[in-house]
């Protein structure tokens, strides 16, 4: 029983997002002990935390599956206001339900990844810059579609996104389920594999008879996929239309990502997307608490948005410097691994020396 | 039957395939010979649809075939293990293994049973020791050596090819794979072997197919060839057995001790290693690859930390923690890593050959063109680097040429103490010559050189001293009469010296 | 070379005097732009519009400085609008609209840059992240420093004398602005740090291989951190310079010269990947950015329009000059 334990720590210890799920877990005491257990572990506190994150945790999870297959796109967080944009638009205009109009914004997210995909893997771009420039584009078209703010959602619509199944679980808790679900069953496909080694190394996985372009587009047609559930999360969330809101969403879901413990290409898993993009939630939650505990607490004291808004960029900046953890972590797993490969030799030459052939016994 | 008729391949202006043509026929293991750059690999590569050749045909059984990337390859029954692996290190040895070749059960998941089957059979067979849960990232250089040939195998294929898989194996692992080409052969598979050992060449192969710059010279039965011939369908010279290099040596008597390396020891390669070079010395390391002869070097010229141990520069314990620090106490380095790790590609021949001036000496200093022009002007024509201009980029100048660009780069500058990796790879003959000379030259002058090298050849005519390392330690050190390629070759097999060995000769460049 | 060029087709040989010689190329493509310009609108053919052309080119060129050293060095500074916003907000606070306060306020925009691009390049260099995502978070924490420091509304104007310095007319010419008198004194400093002293090239050899720099004796790590401390000095500069010209600041008044210096940077042919590229060309495509600007007004562009025209363009970029290579050969 305690040998399968530690067999287990061992293996968590050696994963790619240990370091992420220890920073996760340290943000996760210290929002409970700035907000007071009680109130944190409430029903309802966690129906908003998730019915508030749902959508930057997804498209960290998206991102993460490009991040795998060697390639990135920072234009997703514009991606969900194209989504937004499009769900409303085309309810409000063409007065079709507003089911379609969800299916035909997760269609405008696949539409724009594709997009992307055509600039970085078909015309060999550098990812990051092509989908920067994507970005212009993608909120250029969103103005063209919903010039100012406007529009509302169903009533009933974004009454059952904000309310709990069997008075427990929030139901954009099982939006994340369900993708996690779907990645879980991709990564036991041969693509789960293929994806690893386009983004570790294009040039070998070719010679293995896999096509980096292909994998690379099945990558970015799922994470189409993923943005337009969280676009529609984030348009039930805030049940009104923006062109240009959650643009940060793009580069602050790849620090996520890579704080969770993902490389550039072939490295990491989509538990290193969770566990960072929940460290970001609790982290920036933990920060209002903190800023309304030193209210309470100090009389007189008051703080302007510019002051919330100047702390949680700087949480994103200190996000990125802890990547240098990450990183370490990362070495030492390496490490690790040689030096088992190394004892494993040791074990099998000792006792079986004399039997082996001549030229391994010289010194 | 698989044949390739009359490929052409150019690189930009480089000529890479010539008119060259290949036959293998099923249950033969086929020789590809050739010095280095003369176009073997970029044969193999066509085949494994790597490289899309410029003209040619490839036929399978007499009808032509297309191959434009790695599926079609494997389709046609193909499977490659190459020099430069195929791995990704970032990913298990079981995925690697099955990367491209998984087997499905009925919902379109990777089959766990089925695949656990046929990688513990086939470690098995390899007689490879690893956890397949391992990242091939931590293997040794030579299990993932192995793993790549296994990985070939395990495809199944008709026709399998092993672009120099032995350069990094050990003894028992190239005794290991013989016998396994030995029971293929028996199942009627075709093999291309390319190895630059001419003993294995004789133990395993049937049939060869000679190559010289980009040509095929000659193919015939391996019972018609002599390793002279060999050599002269290589070359294009016979042998000269009378002509003895003139080697180069003095005592060492009173002469100063320039690098004094202490039980050194690099995390993961090198386990304790000690040496010595004298002023004026060439001091020689050999070994097969990834013995950590790269990381011994690197450590000196402070590029990557060490463990243990002690390294004494000029007298005076050295803490160098960046080259750039060695380099303003005279050291200098030279790598046979051309692309990655000498040339800057981009820019001029000029600039190229600044590049030791401009890491030396202080930052926002003015560095008067004139100066700079009649600088690079005169190393030019004192090491006949042949540039169309010193305003060209470097990347138009033919493989040899570079390399001599960085070593005239750094020669210039004079330094106390030059480090050379591998500095001939991939370079031809006669700038290889060239680079010896100049080389020898700067000894004399009493510039000392520490030089490690794949080319056993190049050791001997060279050196003073050969350090011979394996696996990490250093298993013979040669001087004078000891100095022989028997006992090189012995000692970088790890071999003890009263072991019989087929006499060896390493291909000659 | 010759022989085999005369054999080549006119699409390719566009192809190759465009790869070959940017910085020309983006002069042609400006004179052609301008001339569409005039076409549209033949009343903007004038002295003052030809002045305030040259006015905005100086200004985004010496904007472009910094970021040609550092994209030359390998990296990027998606830092330049905010420092520039930020300086120009020192501008009009330290001055206050009085006179004899140019000095002290040279010398805090200078040190702020060169702070800012010293946690730029020590970040970017400890870190290892790609250099567009650290520059950006440093550069949204400078922004919002901007908002916290002055409330929102940045107070005062630049002083008269120092506005006069840029913007009057030389010999009362209409298209010669004074902002000239300083161009002469920042380009010939950048072509003297890239062209001609030890520190422009060990930038070039980073930029093409830094394995190869690093191993070769280059302290990659300290040139790297100074191309980011230079891109820091210019962009404060040009904010300072910017103030001027605009009289007043306020919060992210100059951020979309991040952009646009990134983009004029690569139109004069400096290459993404590091190594290759020269400041004349910066220039040129500061003046092409300037009149594609102009010609989009010209054309009565709203801004959405604009947007996916920026994006297009940056595309197109990165299609002529930075594609990688294929996998197989």
């Amino acid at each position: 029983m305690i040998d399968t334990l530690k067999n287990s720590f061992a293996r968590l210890r050696r994963s790619s997002f240990f370091a992420g799920f220890v920073l996760f877990i340290i943000a996760l005491i210290l929002n409970a002990a700035l907000q007071g257990p009680a109130s944190f572990f409430s029903i309802k506190s966690i129906n908003t935390l998730f019915a508030k994150n749902a959508a930057f945790i997804l498209v960290a999870i998206g991102q993460s599956l490009l991040l795998i297959a060697g390639t990135m796109d920072v234009s997703c967080g514009i991606q969900l206001a194209l989504v937004n944009v499009v769900t409303i638009m085309t309810h409000q205009v063409w007065g079709i339900p507003f089911g379609l109009s969800c299916l035909l914004g997760i269609g405008a997210a696949v539409l724009a990844s594709i997009a992307v995909w055509v600039c970085c893997s078909v015309f060999r771009l550098p990812a990051l810059l092509a989908s920067y420039a994507m970005t212009y584009v993608i909120r250029g078209v969103n103005v063209m579609i919903m010039s100012v703010p406007q529009g509302k959602v169903p009533r009933e619509w974004y009454m059952a996104y904000d309310s709990q199944l069997f008075g427990l679980i929030p139901v954009s808790f099982f939006a994340v389920l369900g993708v996690l679900l779907i990645c879980r069953f991709a990564r036991k496909t041969p693509f789960g594999s293929h994806i690893y080694a386009v983004g570790g190394n294009p040039r070998n996985a070719f010679a293995a008879g896999i096509s980096p372009v292909k994998v690379q587009l099945k990558a970015f047609l799922l994470k189409g996929v993923i943005v337009g559930i969280a676009g529609l999360c984030l348009t039930l969330m805030i049940a009104a239309g923006n062109p240009l809101q959650a643009e940060d969403y793009g580069i602050r879901s790849l620090s996520a990502c890579i704080l969770g413990g993902l490389g550039f290409g072939g490295w990491g898993s989509v538990a290193s997307a969770v566990f960072g993009s929940g460290f970001f939630v609790l982290i920036q939650n933990s920060v209002y608490y903190f800023f309304s505990l030193l209210v309470r607490m100090i009389p007189g004291f008051s703080v302007s948005s510019y002051w919330q808004n100047f702390v949680s960029d700087v949480i994103i900046f200190l996000g990125l410097l802890m990547t240098i953890v990450t990183a370490k972590g990362r070495q030492e797993v390496l490490r690790e691994g040689i030096v088992r490969q190394f004892k494993r030799i040791d074990y099998r030459k000792k006792p079986e020396g004399l039997d082996g052939k001549e030229a391994a016994s010289h010194e | 039957m698989f044949e390739l008729r009359g490929v052409d391949k150019r690189f930009d202006a480089v000529v890479a395939l010539n008119n060259a043509s290949l036959n293998v026929k099923p249950g033969e293991v086929h020789a590809l010979l050739g010095s280095n750059g003369s176009g073997k690999s970029t044969m193999i590569k066509i085949l494994a649809g790597l490289v899309n050749p410029n003209a040619g045909e490839i036929l399978i059984d007499g009808s032509p075939v297309e191959i434009r990337n790695g599926y079609d390859s494997r389709k046609l029954g193909i499977a490659t293990a190459f020099q430069d692996l195929s791995l990704i290190p970032t990913m298990s040895v079981r995925d690697n293994i099955l990367l491209g070749n998984e087997p499905k059960n009925a919902l379109g998941l990777v089959d766990q049973r089925a695949s656990d089957e046929i990688i513990s059979r086939l470690l098995e067979r390899f007689q490879i020791d690893c956890d397949p849960d391992d990242y091939v990232q931590t293997l040794m250089p030579s299990t993932q050596t192995m793993l790549e040939v296994a990985k070939a195998v395990a495809l199944k294929p008709r026709l399998l090819l092993l672009d120099e898989v032995t350069a990094a194996l050990h003894y028992d692992e190239i005794q290991v794979l013989f016998s396994v080409m030995r029971e293929l052969k028996e199942e009627g598979i075709a093999m291309v072997y390319v190895t630059h050992r001419m003993n294995e060449v004789f133990e395993v192969c049937d049939r060869t197919t000679i190559m010289r710059s980009g040509e095929s010279v000659i193919t015939g039965p391996m019972d018609d060839f002599s390793l002279d011939d060999i050599v002269y369908y290589m070359t294009g010279q016979r042998p000269d057995k009378s002509k003895k290099d003139v080697v180069h040596s003095h005592s060492d008597g009173g002469r100063e001790i320039v690098l004094d390396v202490k039980n050194l020891s690099i995390f993961p390669k090198v386990h304790d290693i000690s040496l010595r070079a004298h002023k004026g010395e060439i001091v020689g390391i050999g070994g097969l690859q990834g013995q950590g002869q790269p990381e011994l070097i690197r450590a000196i010229l402070g590029a990557i930390r060490y463990e243990e141990g002690e390294i004494i520069y000029d007298g005076e314990p050295s803490t160098f923690k960046l080259p750039s620090k060695a380099v303003k106490n005279g050291m200098g380095f030279i790598s046979g890593e051309r692309n990655r790790e000498a040339v800057f590609p981009a820019r001029t021949v000029l600039e190229n050959i600044l590049a030791g001036k401009v890491a030396k000496g202080k930052t926002f200093a003015y560095m008067p063109a004139k100066a700079n022009r009649s600088f690079a002007q005169s190393a030019v024509d004192k090491y006949n680097i042949v540039i169309g201009s010193l305003n060209h980029p470097a990347s138009s100048l033919s493989g040899g040429n570079q390399q001599k660009l960085v070593v005239a780069r750094w020669i210039a500058m004079q330094p106390k103490l030059l480090l050379l990796d591998d500095p001939t790879r991939g370079v031809d003959i006669h700038s290889r010559l060239e680079i010896h000379e100049i080389l020898k030259e700067c000894a004399n002058d009493g510039m000392t050189i520490l030089i490690s090298s794949s080319e056993s050849e190049e050791l001997l005519s060279l050196c003073d001293v050969i350090y011979v390392f394996y696996e990490g330690c250093v298993s013979a050190q040669l001087t004078g009469e000891n100095k022989t390629p028997e006992k090189l070759v012995a000692a970088m097999m790890g071999m003890s010296e009263d072991h019989e060995i087929v006499s060896t000769m390493e291909a000659k460049a | 070379m010759n022989s085999t060029q005369s054999t080549l087709t006119l699409g390719q040989r566009s192809k190759l005097f465009m790869q070959n010689s940017p910085a020309r190329m983006a002069f042609i493509i400006a004179i052609i732009l301008y001339a569409v310009t005039v076409m549209i609108s033949p009343g903007s053919f004038n002295a003052s519009a030809i002045g305030s052309i040259v006015m905005l080119t100086l200004l985004l060129s010496i904007a472009s400085a910094g970021q040609t050293i550092v994209l030359i060095g390998g990296g990027m500074d998606f830092g330049v609008g905010a420092v520039m916003s930020s300086a120009a907000i020192l501008t009009t606070t330290i001055m206050n609209s009085q006179d004899g306060r140019f000095f002290p306020l040279l010398f805090a925009a200078l040190s702020m840059g060169a702070t800012v691009g010293l946690l730029n390049g020590i970040c970017t260099v400890k870190i290892g992240l790609p250099p567009l995502i650290v520059t950006m978070a440093i550069s949204n924490v400078i922004t919002r420093m901007q908002y916290v420091l002055t409330q929102g509304s940045p107070m005062g104007y630049a002083s008269p004398s120092f506005i006069k310095s840029v913007t009057s007319k030389l010999f009362g010419l209409q298209f010669l602005p004074s902002i000239i008198l300083y161009g002469l004194i920042i380009i010939p400093l950048v072509f003297y740090l890239l062209n001609h002293s030890r520190f422009g090239k060990q930038v070039y050899l980073l930029g093409n291989n830094p394995v190869a720099a690093r191993l070769n004796g280059v302290n990659i790590n300290r040139v790297q951190i100074l191309t980011y401390v230079f891109s820091g000095m210019f962009a404060a500069f040009a904010g300072m310079l910017g103030a001027a010209y605009m009289n007043a600041a306020r919060c992210q008044i100059f951020d979309e010269y991040a952009y646009n210096s990134l983009i004029a940077v690569i139109i004069g042919g400096t290459s993404f990947s590091g190594g290759v590229g020269t400041y004349t060309g910066s220039i040129a495509g500061s003046l092409v950015m300037v009149v594609l600007s102009n010609l989009l007004t010209a054309m009565g562009l709203a801004q959405p329009t604009r947007n996916v025209f920026m994006g297009l363009i940056m595309i197109v970029l990165l299609i002529l000059y930075n594609r990688e290579k294929k996998v197989r050969q």
